[in-house]
């Protein structure tokens, strides 16, 4: 009887009443919205790029959703771009992680970032701006409503002779495909199949009078591309046929990845310094946007007959889109497209890891694992100490449910669990489980004393056993704190993890400890 | 409840502590001066040890190239000679095996100026199933991360000095205590220098949990020595030494397993530094840091700062 009231009281007191809460929020927020992992367990690429000058905060923004904008043409999905700023030497470090990529993506990503985006604007065939002639005042796009409610615009100016050369060159050419390449594959051999070809024929635009040169001829005057179709040429056919047109890019699309591979080793052998890269269409990716993909291809937008007969400086690119988010979504990435063209600076790539998708779950397999095994480590260790099985099991499910908060806080968070972040769990639990085995035996020094003062020692003893939680915990707070706000490195996660265990530990789990451990120990 | 439950659990219990204590008590007839005098030793030769060979510093402190390379069977020195005859560039590899999960695999290390698209493509034509993972770290960044990391630790360090003498607000046991971590870290950097650990963000990370540990089993001593008024300061001791025993042997129960199980360079070099800085650790607090507190309890030279009226 006494027991079972015993059991009630223990569950309603308030501190392991906050333990089961707890708890029970961590799983429903774990499940709600999973854990997310860093690069260096999910697989990915990290890379860290530094810019060839100090930045101002505006260029940082810039530089940022321009990394975004290109990188968005390969079409992968989590790329997270974090600028990480020296509080003491002022530099800005930029940290682009990409998720689920396959080494050659991952390669080319750093490409692009190394490379400083040059925007081209073509007309029949011509350029005739280049990034430096485009000028983009800021926040200069939104919804014309004034002609459909989900009408975008984006407004932009050309200066000097670009102007000049648009004026020449658009007369007569009203409803011509005007293209807006940012990285084009300059002086590249694309090797593509039968339909992307023939989709490669079209993008004509809506011509009033006069007849479109097509893409594949506009890109190839304009930007040396030469367009083959594959007819079951040989790697070595093709890589001769590349050379001796003198390009340094080969492109392999839509065909099978044997044919990549094989032009790739074949390249190896040659020592020719020529590059190849790789593309297939993504699973529901329309043959158009496909093109556009490869190509780094924006538009083609169509010339409007007051722009070909106007006398202006100032332009706009119009279009539409299904809503009016899509709409607005689409203005603000052709906005940021246009000043991307022109990047303030040269970006270095001063750090990069690569963990393959697969590397990368049996990463987290093994990390599952060595934390079992920690635990049931901790389990013996404790059991080997008291013999009992009855401060055993809760220290180390004390342990278990420390951890499940903390995973609970990170997904809450969204905190990218890496390995840093890893081990400041461990670390967490580490004295985490000390705090435990500090108020078990102070708990257990108590119960040889005399009967008399027994309560005021055990009161005594646990304020010092809390006295040492809190000196250590402050400690650690503090000295992860700097770690926190002073790094731009990849020690983050060890201080979030850490600093979140210790805070968990002092304010949820320990005191339910205390109060589990006087429950169990009091019955005998 | 006495009738309830037969007392001898509770007295088995008791019996289990008085026998750690026994096998422990070898400890408290130490000397203090001694206690004092063999981890100051210690210290010494490591920080002699730490002079002469200290640790290397891991490429992304220097800059380099590293490429993993797994699901390849094949041998490390002939990958190397093939690689270095290609790329032109002098390199090294390594073989890697990990009994537990059966996995196994090859690390290439080149210079930083190497170029690791050419490595990887060169292996991934002789070896189409290798699953490779660069990394790269530009000497630039490499100095970015050892700046970072140096400051780091430091203001770690300072912020756990200024928290423990606020706690204890006594020169000579807040003292002990940073000296301990302070030796802590100077002995596990020794040994990293001796068995050949890099010096890294991973193990940097390592030294910083170093400084959480320490000073857990220390204030745990400070407190029990100095803030326990029933017992005698050898029994206080004698219970510090027991619980101290505990919470070292778990901790290091659980780091020896994630040691064994895990393949990660990362997590592996942080376990084993913070396995030879637990160890330190146990050296410098049960017995440096109690020889200091006996010797100070008695001694007639006693005072303290007090920043508090009446405390």
């Amino acid at each position: 009887m006494a027991r079972k009231r015993g059991i009630k009281a223990l569950l309603l007191n308030w501190r392991v009443l906050l333990l089961i809460l707890s708890l029970i929020g961590s799983i429903a927020a774990i499940a709600v919205n999973g854990l997310t992992y860093g690069i260096d367990i999910g697989g990915g690429v990290a890379l860290i790029a530094k810019p060839d000058r100090p930045l101002s905060g505006e260029e940082v923004d810039g530089i940022a959703s321009s990394l975004q904008n290109r990188l968005n043409t390969f079409g992968v999905k989590d790329i997270t771009i974090e600028s990480q700023r020296d509080p003491e030497t002022g530099e800005t470090l930029f940290v682009v992680k990409v998720a689920n990529v396959t080494l050659d993506e991952a390669k080319q990503i750093k490409n692009l970032i190394e490379s400083q985006g040059v925007l081209y604007m073509e007309l029949d065939g011509v350029v005739f701006a280049r990034g430096s002639d485009v000028t983009v005042y800021s926040s200069n796009y939104g919804l014309d409503l004034q002609r459909c409610p989900t009408c975008w615009y984006v407004g932009f100016t050309l200066s000097g002779d670009s102007l000049k050369k648009f004026n020449e060159l658009k007369k007569g050419k009203a409803g011509w495909p005007v293209d807006i390449f940012l990285d084009p594959p300059v002086n590249s051999l694309i090797v593509v199949s039968d339909r992307v070809y023939s989709t490669m024929q079209g993008f004509l635009g809506e011509p009033v009078s006069g007849t479109p040169k097509p893409l594949v001829q506009r890109i190839s005057e304009a930007f040396n591309i030469t367009v083959v179709k594959y007819q079951n040429q040989s790697a070595g056919e093709l890589v001769k046929n590349a050379t001796s047109l003198g390009k340094d890019t080969i492109i392999v699309v839509d065909l099978p990845e044997e044919l990549y591979t094989k032009v790739k080793n074949e390249l190896l052998q040659s020592n020719l310094g020529v590059r190849v890269s790789y593309y297939s269409p993504q699973q529901g990716e329309d043959p158009k946007s496909f093109v556009a993909r490869i190509l780094h291809l924006y538009g083609p937008y169509v010339l409007s007959a007051e722009v070909v007969e106007g006398d202006s400086n100032s332009f706009q690119l119009t279009g539409s889109a299904a809503t009016k988010e899509e709409a607005l979504q689409e203005a603000k990435r052709i906005y940021s497209v246009l000043r991307s063209g022109s990047l303030p600076t040269k970006l270095g790539v001063i750090s990069e890891e690569y963990i393959s998708p697969t590397l990368g779950s049996s990463f987290k397999k093994q990390a599952l694992m060595a934390g079992l095994g920690a635990l049931i480590a901790v389990l013996l260790a404790i059991y080997f100490h008291y013999r009992r099985w009855k401060l055993a099991i809760p220290i180390a499910s004390t342990s278990l449910f420390e951890v499940i908060i903390i995973l609970g806080m990170a997904s809450l968070i969204r905190w990218n669990l890496d390995l840093p972040s890893i081990a400041g769990i461990i670390a967490a639990i580490g004295t985490g489980v000390d705090q435990q085995i500090v108020i078990t035996d102070e708990l257990l020094g108590g119960s040889s004393a005399e009967g008399v003062s027994r309560r005021m020692g055990l009161l005594r003893r646990m304020a010092r056993a809390f006295f040492v939680i809190l000196a250590s915990a402050t400690t650690t707070i503090v000295a992860m704190s700097f770690l926190l706000f002073y790094f731009v490195g990849t020690l983050k996660g060890f201080a979030v993890t850490t600093i979140l265990g210790v805070l968990i530990g002092i304010l949820i789990t320990r005191p339910a400890y205390a109060e589990i451990a006087k429950y169990l120990l009091s019955l005998e | 409840m006495a009738a309830k439950k037969p007392k001898g659990k509770a007295s088995s219990d008791g019996e289990i502590m008085n026998q750690k204590q026994k096998r422990l008590s070898f400890l408290v007839s130490m000397e203090p001066k001694k206690m004092i005098l063999y981890p100051f030793v210690v210290f010494v030769l490591a920080l002699l040890l730490l002079a002469v060979h200290p640790p290397e510093r891991g490429i992304d402190l220097r800059g380099g190239v590293v490429v993993t390379v797994y699901n390849v069977d094949a041998s490390p020195d002939e990958l190397a000679s093939y690689l270095t005859d290609k790329t032109g560039t002098e390199l090294h590899a390594e073989r890697f095996h990990d009994s537990i999960n059966g996995i196994t695999g090859i690390r290439i290390y080149a210079p930083a100026d190497a170029n690791p698209d050419l490595i990887s493509d060169l292996i991934k034509a002789r070896y189409p199933n290798a699953d490779i993972t660069p990394r790269v770290v530009d000497p630039t960044f490499g100095k970015i991360a050892q700046r970072q990391g140096i400051k780091a630790v430091a203001y770690a360090f300072i912020g756990m000095a200024i928290v423990v003498f606020l706690f204890f607000r006594d020169p000579i046991p807040s003292g002990t205590i940073i000296f301990s971590a302070f030796s802590d870290m100077v002995i596990a950097l020794a040994i990293m220098g001796l068995l050949g650990i890099k010096l890294t963000t991973a193990t940097i990370a390592a030294l910083l949990m170093l400084i959480g540990y320490t000073v857990d089993s220390n204030i745990l001593l400070t407190t029990r020595l100095l803030r326990r008024k029933e017992d005698t300061v050898e029994d206080a001791y004698l219970s510090a030494v027991s619980t101290g025993f505990t919470m070292s042997t778990t901790t290091l129960g659980a780091l020896i397993v994630l040691w064994l199980v895990s393949t990660s360079d990362v997590i592996d070099s942080i376990t084993i530094v913070l396995i030879f800085g637990l160890l330190a650790d146990f050296m410098n607090t049960w017995i440096f840091n109690a020889g200091v507190l006996r010797w100070y309890i008695v001694s007639p030279y006693r005072f303290s700062i007090k920043l508090r009226r009446g405390s």
